[in-house]
């Protein structure tokens, strides 16, 4: 196993951490004192769960204004396909 | 934040060409397409499920690099290097805050 695996793994396996994803995936983004509200956990607590998460490329962090929000890291499938469909248009177009 | 890259194997001129042509844009990135090519130019994308999707161009620098901002959310570049096997095309596009696959996978391990 590649350590960015065992980091996402390591990163999934603590259930605040996994709350924390999912309530990133139902509001698309929160900042770290809307999660302490939403777990049973110190705002500290949070913030390191949120670095854990970060640091095994799950989420992301944006400053907007004077707050930290965070996200869930976005795949971009939508851009394989489009590039997808380029290099098919461009061999199309040589042919 | 998106970072995507592809090898094509095709000059830069023409890569260029099939991203900023809205005729050739019709043949890959949407089904109808209106592009004003220059910096504060605007750009309109169609496809035939009906969804529509509008842009302002933010930087032209021709055969290397172009940009636009999509009026709704995000910004998108895109960038042509010259590499052995052809172009590289470089796309990154940044969007504060976006539904995703992973949010599929996070949402099904939480109410697993």
């Amino acid at each position: 196993m590649t350590d960015a695996l065992g980091q996402v793994f390591s990163a999934l396996a603590d259930p605040s951490r996994r709350h924390v994803l999912g309530y990133l995936s139902e509001r698309g983004s929160a900042t770290a004192t809307e999660l302490t509200g939403e777990l049973p956990i110190t705002r500290q607590a949070v913030s390191k769960h949120l670095a854990a998460l970060a640091h095994a490329g799950l989420v992301e962090s944006e400053r907007r204004g004077r707050e930290t929000r965070f996200h869930l890291t976005p795949t971009g499938e939508e851009w394989d396909e489009r590039l997808e469909a380029l290099a098919r248009h461009l061999r199309e177009r040589r042919s | 934040m998106i970072h995507k890259e592809i090898t094509l194997p095709s000059p830069r001129e023409e890569v260029w060409e099939a991203l900023t042509d809205p005729e050739r844009l019709a043949d890959w990135f949407a089904n109808d397409v209106e592009l004003d090519l220059r910096p504060g130019g605007g750009a309109s994308f169609r496809w035939t499920n009906g969804e529509e999707r509008h842009a302002t161009v933010t930087e032209v620098e021709p055969e290397r690099r172009l940009a636009f901002a999509w009026d709704d959310e995000g910004d998108v570049e895109f960038t042509l290097d010259d590499v052995d096997e052809g172009t590289r095309l470089t796309v990154i596009e940044t969007v504060p805050a976006w539904s995703t696959a992973l949010d599929l996978q996070a949402s099904a391990l939480v109410h697993a």
